[in-house]
């Protein structure tokens, strides 16, 4: 039990770094993610195609790869090769692959709303912009709650990848814990620290679903 | 006064001609019915009217405003997007499938619109909203969402909101075709209701005995031409064309 306490505060410094990772990406790739879906659902048929090529592309291929890509081979590309600092370079890389992600979520919600809602809400004189904030995304937000809600989760553990640019975050904290002390109890307090991550995502998602139930 | 006057409207799918040249003329207070076998181009017609439809050709003046006139090459010319907009808002349009917000609740329908569209205050949307659920006979759902209602109220619901906008012309594509029959009554009943206020209507509908009984003018349509109108009484009892004669043999009997 001694043990266990001596080696918290380590371990929540490398929680910072995961949950630091998490938030960025968050905030950055579902806005992405929401801006690529518009694309990929207009009418501009180059634009369409663009963005479902980057979607292939990013999803067809692992994150690990598109990490290792950004963080050791931008350096060598030419005209815009550029060296990014580890931290920047895991954001980089995991914003691109979960707007990917987002995107497609998006994508399939807008695409779930029938096409009498956009007809009943342009006889009743609404413009694109009305229809879309007023009738079209309070719908589409109920749809892909849950699928945001496993995505979330998932990136909640892939946050784990960085450690291959030997930053400290949780998992690569845990592992030179446990090479240090020769003792296995920090795999089981960092699974700990994911399983509460995970759970509060779980319950705050669980509360929204249930917010926008009513009208079922 | 003219508050409907279409003239030789031709659309086309592709290479499907749904229109050939359809003229559409509905007076202040008229109730047009349009009848005719499923495939001749009925909705088309009405989504033309309010733009849900772009014509290949032809003039659509609603109340005196032109919101498509067709220039010396032949292209139509649609009014400007705000133009448009005023002139599609004169029309209320009431659809099979109801469509009504499912996230909202029937008031929130009701008032949706009016107050973010038209921009008109919310206490006085609410107001006549509320009297408006009377008169469709659904005071008591003014808090329900549209899901927990049955596809009569629905519909009925969707015909509030649409008057909701305080449309010169309402406009019906088959309202009770989704409806099971015992539920066909009371929607039937709310638009007899609306014709006896005087409102200006086109009806498309497979309801013969509403046609019959409170139509002023029925149209009957069939390969996207108006093969036959009249006054429903000389329609119904003496058909001239031999599609129609056909059409009600089957309808009818
Ligand atoms: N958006 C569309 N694209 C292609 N064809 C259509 C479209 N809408 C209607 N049609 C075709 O136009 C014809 C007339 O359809 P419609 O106006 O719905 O007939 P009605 O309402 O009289 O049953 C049908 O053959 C239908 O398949
Ligand atoms: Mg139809």
């Amino acid at each position: 039990m001694d043990y266990i306490i001596s080696i918290i505060p380590q371990m929540l410094l490398g929680t910072v770094d995961t949950l630091r990772l998490f938030f960025v990406t968050i905030v950055l790739s579902i806005p992405l993610g929401v801006v690529l879906a518009l694309g990929r659902v207009s009418s501009f048929k180059t634009l369409r195609t663009c963005i479902s090529g980057y979607v292939c592309l990013l999803r067809g291929t692992p994150l690990m790869l598109q990490l290792l890509f950004v963080y050791y081979g931008l350096p060598f590309i030419p005209v815009i090769g550029i060296r990014l600092d580890d931290f920047p370079a895991a954001i980089f890389a995991f914003v691109l692959n979960y707007a990917a992600y987002f995107c497609e979520i998006f994508r399939a919600g807008i695409q779930s709303i029938p096409k009498g809602q956009y007809e009943a809400a342009q006889t009743l004189g609404m413009n694109y912009v009305q229809t879309m904030r007023r009738i079209v995304l309070p719908q589409v937000l109920k749809v892909i709650l849950p699928p945001v809600s496993n995505e979330t989760i998932t990136l909640v553990k892939d946050t784990s990848l960085i450690y291959v640019l030997a930053m400290n975050d949780l998992l690569r904290t845990t592992r030179n814990l446990v090479q240090r002390d020769f003792n296995i109890m920090p795999f089981v307090v960092a699974g700990v620290f994911y399983l509460i991550m995970t759970m509060v995502l779980t319950y705050m998602f669980d509360k929204l679903e249930k917010k926008f139930s009513v009208y079922d | 006064m003219k508050k409907i006057d279409a003239r030789n409207i031709i659309k086309n799918f592709g290479n499907l001609e749904v229109l050939k040249g359809i003229d559409l003329e509905v007076n202040e207070g008229e109730v047009v019915a349009v009848i005719g076998p499923s495939g001749s181009g009925k909705s088309t017609l009405l989504r033309c009217l309010n733009k849900l439809e772009i014509i290949n050709q032809g003039t659509i003046i609603i109340d005196g405003e032109t919101l498509v006139d067709t220039d010396a090459k032949g292209e139509p010319k649609y009014a400007s997007g705000e133009a448009a907009t005023k002139i599609i808002c004169k029309m209320g349009m009431v659809f099979q499938q109801f469509n009504l917000f499912p996230h909202m609740t029937v008031l929130e329908n009701l008032i949706e619109a009016p107050v973010n569209v038209q921009k008109r205050d919310v206490a006085e949307v609410t107001k006549e909203a509320e009297i408006l659920l009377e008169k469709v006979g659904l005071s008591d759902k003014r808090d329900v969402y549209p899901r927990k209602l049955s596809g009569g109220q629905q519909q009925r619901v969707a015909i509030a909101r649409a008057l909701a906008m305080k449309p010169d012309i309402m406009l019906f594509d088959e309202p009770t075709s989704s409806l099971d029959p015992e539920l066909t009554g009371e929607v039937l009943k709310t638009m007899r209701n609306l014709a006896e206020d005087r409102m200006t209507m086109v009806v498309v509908t497979h309801e013969m005995g509403f046609a019959r009984e409170v139509a002023t003018k029925v149209m009957f349509m069939a390969d996207g031409i108006v093969q036959e109108q009249g006054c429903p009484e000389e329609l119904f009892t003496n058909p001239k064309n031999e599609r129609l004669q056909a059409f009600l043999q089957k309808v009818l009997h």
